[in-house]
């Protein structure tokens, strides 16, 4: 039901979209300025066995930092090989890696209803007291999506969002950790239209957490990054852009800290990507490069 | 000195090609018209172009610009990981950045090349052609720290089928190498050097036999160095070669075999080592003018990664 000389439309407050989860209101923005980048060499290998299940293998070469007394960055050469299995069905998908350094990660998302679905997240490690599990189980409403969440070492998180306009979403969580005796709670905000997207997040750890994507064409976008932590009184802030082509990806990212670093995919042929990731840290003069190749989908 | 014509030709043989007149497998050797052989130094250049590409571990970037066709100026910059000495057996690497300048003269008599780095480091040659036959060149590296700058004088006479080399370098060094063409294949030399300081003397012994499609080196020296290679030019795109050294001093045995494929757009080299160490280097030319190189080196044994890749422009 619109209004004749008005540019805008009457607002139907009930039948606001689904929000998106309160997890990934940062979405945009995290994928556009952090892309996974890595030192040396990088080698991914997807096989379908069928249109359900594929496995896959990755193999990683290159340099880590340890931590040193000085001020100095000590890196020592590091392998490891993941193999890993994908399950993927409409109503439950199922993944699972293990590294040679002993590690396991197992992921579980089923959906019990239409509205209900259960994630179960699991970290295993060969060092005790290291391993992690959470499970969560999600609900979304016609505007709204509420979560629950049991982790190991007693932690128990609870986060609710909801659509107020078309465009704003507004969101809370609170979480407990049984054994440290600690609890908190913390707001968010996201606001989005066709070709920006806002957030803001303040959480009682004091952390607050500002992000900002403008899509500026078909084809790039720029991000732009705000953090502040009360407790260690640390601020960062960074700007990166985001151009998608035909064949390639390449994002690149400035840094407060005087960390420049940028990551190139292209594409040479179907199925086979060609990556370069690059990262300088002026400030501590460290240098991070590296390249891989991944194949299939 | 050759065989005598033949009868002209008669009949059906006035249609076809002419045949060589009556030719042992080899021609008859002419000992007084031997090629000039390659110089002492670059005795194994075929094995060392093959086997030992620049590997390196980072970012590499180069930019060569000509300002005329004799003058040209270049600037690299370079920033990866570099190993540390380290008492456990463990590899440390540190990253590291430097800057390099560099000024190229060209002329075909006269050719100058400075470079300069961030660290300190100067480099510079001089190749001089005095005469015809007598060529001069001069090397010096020049560092922050004393007592590491070094200099060196080389003198090279090319005779008919002969190579002669006198250098005087820092330090007290005097060496001189002499090659000669012994065959239309083959070629053997040998050097001597003092070292003035340390009151050190060697002779060494060469050897290099080549024909279209291979090359065989060998070398031995009195400071207890053994070294032969050996690269084979298996097609118009691909050679192998293969190398082994022996340090008699401190008992250090390596050989290596590698592959060298040189394509339109790209180079590939890839050497197996039996240190077990596995590189590859490759140069893909995306652009004219414009390189893309990857390196990589896995060295099995020591459990040690370098991934490298760069760029290089102009020519």
């Amino acid at each position: 039901m619109g209004e004749a000389g008005k540019g805008e439309k009457r607002v139907d407050y009930m039948n606001l979209p689904c929000p998106l989860p309160f997890e990934e209101i940062q979405r945009e923005a995290l994928m556009s300025l952090k892309p996974e980048l890595f030192e040396g060499l990088r080698f991914d290998f997807t096989k379908g066995l069928n249109h359900k299940f594929s496995l896959s293998h990755s193999i990683f070469m290159g340099s880590t930092e340890v931590p040193s007394q000085s001020k100095d960055t000590i890196k020592i050469p590091t392998a490891h090989y993941e193999f890993g299995a994908n399950f993927l069905d409409p109503k439950l998908m199922l993944v699972g890696r293990v590294l040679t350094d002993g590690r396991l990660n197992a992921r579980v998302k089923c959906d019990l209803t239409d509205n209900l679905t259960l994630k179960i997240n699991a970290q295993l490690t060969n060092e005790p007291h290291f391993s992690q599990g959470m499970f969560n189980f999600d609900y979304k409403g016609s505007d709204y999506r509420t979560q629950f969440q049991i982790g190991n070492n007693a932690f128990y998180g609870a986060n609710y969002i909801q659509s107020v306009t078309p465009h704003l979403s507004l969101g809370s969580e609170v979480f407990w950790l049984g054994h440290q005796r600690k609890s908190g709670i913390g707001f968010a905000a996201r606001y989005n239209k066709d070709k920006m997207v806002a957030t803001g997040q303040i959480a009682s750890t004091g952390i607050v957490a500002l992000s900002y994507v403008q899509k500026v064409t078909e084809q790039g976008s720029l991000a732009s990054d705000f953090m502040y932590n009360h407790m260690t009184g640390d601020v960062t802030s960074s700007f990166g852009y985001d151009y998608i082509f035909r064949q390639c990806r390449l994002r690149g990212k400035i840094d407060s800290n005087g960390v420049v670093a940028a990551f190139l995919e292209e594409r040479l042929n179907m199925g086979v990507n060609f990556i370069l990731s690059a990262e300088i840290d002026h400030l501590k003069k460290d240098y991070k490069f590296g390249f891989g190749m991944t194949l299939g989908e």
